[in-house]
């Protein structure tokens, strides 16, 4: 199974972070829509089950 | 071609008015606004292009893009289940940790301040927590959270656990139905949710939230020594528990925020290093995330600090933790330090002048964005606009010294040239304030955007320390404190600064609409125009009213029976608030919450209490015309009145005239006046003085109308002044009704001046020529009007500077004119998103031109 912690897109929490916890990242992804780009950060853990916008790293 | 204002004859000189800019004689009327935008820079002018507009048109979202997201309602739901057991004020801290800690966050390109409150920029939260029906209104619309069944499954949880449950249980049946019609009184705030809140952010700002938590960990230390001390005394011992409560739940609160403010350094850093390709906005970007790494957690150092950590602490008090319409703010003086490191001392985050006019811009443009979770009824009321922004600026420091700084102007400067409906802004006059900010006050009225609208400073300084005597522990506003006032929302000042400031609604706002009161008066208290109940007490049948002071004590008791009843029901919300709705986070950032212990939505320091009687000058109007055509000139008869009144004026048109003629507010007449001066502060204000809030204090009325004059009238039967059934009430709080002020100006100047007594403010809106505005005198009149304006010492004014050709040719062809601007009442909005109804109101207030009798009033020197 793939997981998030071998997406490009997954960066895991520093260990010096307020909301670190072992495994915890950020999922970042770029949006774009008529009015511009954005991007979007959620947490995640890297043992979650990868998603449909999975990019390998 | 431009229109030029006529010359005049004016103390023995033909006066011209010329074009104070010549350049603006090629561009025509009709699309003159089109042509005063001036982004300063390239980015703001693409942040605008792209700007994620909220602006609701009779209730629904302009932009279709603009959704519910499901987050927030997630978040604090699955919070809410886990802390069962624990004490409230905890579980609410915990609920705001679970949304932080787990929400999305968004990064948008372009911007510098950053941050958003929900998932996706097109989005805006909900909060099933505080008006189930609110979100039963979006799971029934296009706007819905996805998935619908999981937003569905959160609502129906917390329908037992709702302010609305628990409000209600208070009222009778009958009471609740009459305050749900939404014609005499506004509906109860546990069954909507609106809310409004003047965050304390000037110890976000100098103290930063570690210190914050150092300070509450102090006080648990202390409490739990206190509790240890021998012998026991339960009588004071006792109380340290909930104190140590509302500690912990700060901590835990403001841990959550500086954790979230980092995750966005954390996203700003990726971004920059992962996915931008151009250097220099690679480095802001790392600039960007260096700056939410130390703010809010920290003291801001700069302004570039100082605008990020005001933004977090916006979202959190507004958006996250709870929603609340308004901006209120000191903004200029909270920033001055800030501006002088940065721009004159050049210490920390240099800058220029033109910089800080660009990170207003880049200000007003996330306000554009900022998206509300509002009930259907709220969004109707603000028609072309996303919902009630207001900054305050000007005014005194202590001993009435000016106030004004170059980020005053800064602020003016933005807003002039960025040209968006919000946030709005409340200029403080005073006779010392500088002439060079007035000139950019009046820069932004002459371009039409509606404000600043301007309040009088000394009242609204006076006022605060009137309110502090009421104080329940004796600590109102000091006189320092008295000075550094904000509007909390479109009108009534309130205390800025590190404590005493508004936390809830339950003090102030809410509406009270006198002319369907007048409607009921003339039918034993049933309203047989719109709900086809007895909205109020028997008050007697309006035939048998011998004399007009019969009829006057039947307004009363009708008054009296609505104000008690919705002031009744804000304190009731007031109560379950403190015991359920509790705002850690806000109480960590006062200080008066901080050394006592207290909530923020228990602990009350300094009264402000008011309501807002909407659409008083059609009654009062109307009282005039009654008494003098049935009880002087006896022209009439109740009865016939009566019978005219329910066939809406139809087969009594020349009856409809006398009473249409009858004289009217506005016009300096004293017979009117008279009456009307006695309506406001006899039975508007002195019926409501007579209250005594929550806080302590007595309740003054704030005339404003929101876009409500629009909606009560639709639900207003005809009445005595010569209205239809369903036409708008009066825009205002003391505005002469609509196109009924014929005697200039300064006449209307007059007659708002003659009412003083038990008031709190009152909304006047006036409608100024655009030739004469634009003219090379227009500063010059402007001015004389305000200084005469003050000297009368009238509460509050406001402008709209329009053409009417602009605003019919925007009607015509409403995609050549998204840049047109209009103050509806307490807020500005696109005219092309306001309801052709409301439109049409806007277009029927008279313009009004300066003839030579008003200058020779105002001494205005040409
Ligand atoms: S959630 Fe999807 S996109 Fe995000 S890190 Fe995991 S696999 Fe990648």
């Amino acid at each position: 199974m793939t997981t998030c912690k071998n997406c490009s897109f997954y960066f895991a929490v520093p260990e010096d972070a307020g909301d670190f916890e072992a495994g915890k990242g950020d999922c970042v992804l770029e949006r774009e829509d008529a009015k511009g780009k954005y991007w979007l950060s959620k947490p995640t853990k890297n043992d979650s089950a990868s998603c449909k916008a999975f990019k390998k790293a | 071609m431009s229109t030029v204002a006529a010359s005049i004859k004016y103390n023995g000189k033909v006066v011209d008015f010329p074009l104070a800019n010549p350049a603006e004689n090629e561009i025509a009327d009709e699309v003159l606004h089109e042509n005063l935008a001036r982004p300063t820079t390239e980015r703001t002018k693409r942040l605008k292009a792209r700007c994620r507009w909220k602006h609701a048109a009779a209730g629904e979202f302009v932009d279709a893009e603009v959704r519910a997201g499901i987050e927030r309602m997630r978040y604090i739901t699955e919070a809410h289940k886990a802390s069962a057991g624990q004490p409230e004020v905890i579980r609410r801290a915990l609920g705001l940790a679970n949304i932080l800690n787990k929400s999305t966050l968004v990064l948008q390109q372009d911007e510098f301040i950053i941050g958003y409150h929900a998932e996706d920029p097109e989005m805006f939260p909900l909060y099933p927590e505080l008006a189930y029906m609110a979100v039963q209104d979006y799971l029934m619309s296009d706007y819905s959270p996805q998935p619908k069944d999981e937003a569905a499954e959160i609502n129906e949880y917390w329908k037992k656990y709702s302010m609305q449950a628990k409000g209600e249980r208070y009222f009778t049946q009958e009471e609740l139905l009459q305050m749900y019609q939404v014609s005499t009184m506004e509906a109860p705030g546990f069954a909507t949710g609106y809310n409004s809140i003047s965050p304390p952010y000037e110890t976000v700002l100098q103290d930063g939230l570690l210190k914050r938590i150092e300070s509450a960990k102090e006080k648990i230390e202390h409490a739990k020594k206190e509790m240890q001390k021998i012998p026991w005394n339960a009588t004071t011992g006792l109380d340290w528990i909930a104190r140590i409560d509302v500690w912990k739940a700060m901590i835990i609160a403001d841990e959550a925020v500086i954790n979230w403010a980092r995750r966005h350094a954390r996203l700003a850093k990726i971004v920059a290093e992962n996915f931008e390709t151009n250097p220099a906005r690679k480095e802001e970007l790392l600039e960007i995330a260096e700056i939410s790494q130390r703010v809010p957690a920290e003291p801001c150092k700069g302004l570039k600090d100082a605008f990020q950590s005001k933004w977090y602490t916006y979202l959190i008090c507004h958006a996250i933790d709870r929603y609340a319409s308004g901006y209120a703010q000191k903004e200029d003086e909270m920033l001055e330090p800030y501006y002088n490191i940065s721009v004159k001392e050049k210490s920390f985050q240099p800058m220029t002048h033109t910089d800080v006019v660009e990170m207003v811009e880049m200000e007003r443009l996330k306000i554009s964005e900022h998206g509300a979770g509002k009930s259907r009824a709220y969004r109707e009321i603000f028609p072309g606009s996303n919902d009630l922004f207001i900054l305050t600026i000007g005014g005194t420091k202590p001993g009435y010294v000016d106030a004004c700084s170059d980020m005053t102007d800064a602020i003016l400067e933005g807003a002039r040239n960025i040209r968006t409906t919000e946030p709005s802004i409340v200029f403080r006059w005073h006779p010392v304030g500088r002439e060079k900010t007035k000139r950019l006050v009046f820069e932004c009225i002459r371009d039409g955007l509606g404000y600043p609208s301007i309040k009088h400073d000394v009242i609204g300084t006076e006022q605060l320390k009137y309110y502090s005597q009421f104080s329940k522990n004796s600590n109102g506003a000091t006189d320092e404190e008295a000075h550094y006032w904000g509007l909390v929302l479109c009108m009534s000042p309130g205390v800025c600064g590190r404590r005493k400031t508004h936390k809830t609604r339950s003090e102030g706002g809410g509406s009270i609409f006198p002319a369907k009161m007048m409607e009921i008066v003339l039918a034993d208290g049933f309203d047989w125009s719109y709900s086809g109940m007895q909205l109020g007490p028997h008050t007697g049948d309006p035939t048998t009213f011998k004399t007009f002071e019969l009829l006057w004590e039947a307004f009363r008791t009708q008054y009296a029976y609505a104000i008690s009843k919705v002031i009744r029901a804000k304190d009731i919300m007031r109560y379950f608030e403190s015991k359920f709705l509790q705002m850690p986070f806000v109480s960590s950032i006062d200080d008066g919450c901080m050394e006592l212990g207290v909530d923020a939505m228990e602990l009350s320091e300094q009264p402000n209490g008011w309501h807002n009687p909407i659409t008083t000058v059609v009654a009062a109007n109307s009282l005039v015309a009654v008494k003098k055509l049935i009880y002087d000139e006896k022209k009439y008869t109740m009865a016939q009145l009566v019978t005219a009144l329910h066939a809406n004026w139809h087969g009594y048109e020349d009856m409809r005239q006398d009473f249409l003629n009858a004289p009217k507010w506005g016009n300096d007449d004293d017979y009117a006046d008279a009456i009307i001066k006695d309506f406001y502060e006899d039975i508007i204000g002195g019926e409501m003085a007579k209250i005594t809030n929550y806080s302590g204090g007595p309740v003054l009325p704030v005339g404003q109308a929101v876009g409500l004059y629009m909606e009560i009238g639709s639900r207003t039967g005809p009445t005595p002044d010569g209205r239809f059934g369903g036409d708008a009430g009066d825009d205002g709080g003391i505005s002469p009704y609509m196109g009924t002020d014929k005697k200039g100006p300064t006449a209307v100047l007059k007659s708002v001046s003659k009412v003083q007594k038990n008031q709190k403010a009152n909304l006047l809106n006036q409608r100024l020529s655009v030739p004469i505005m634009r003219s090379v005198h227009g500063f010059n009149i402007w001015k004389s009007y305000m200084d005469a304006w003050e000297q009368l010492n009238i509460d509050h004014v406001q402008f709209n500077c329009v053409s009417t050709a602009e605003m019919k040719a925007a009607q015509k062809e409403p995609e050549k004119h998204q840049d047109l601007i209009v103050r509806v009442s307490g807020f500005s909005a696109r005219f092309v998103d306001i309801p052709t109804y409301g439109q049409n109101t806007i277009i029927a207030r008279n313009e009004q031109a300066f003839g030579a009798d008003d200058l020779q009033y105002l001494n205005t020197q040409l």
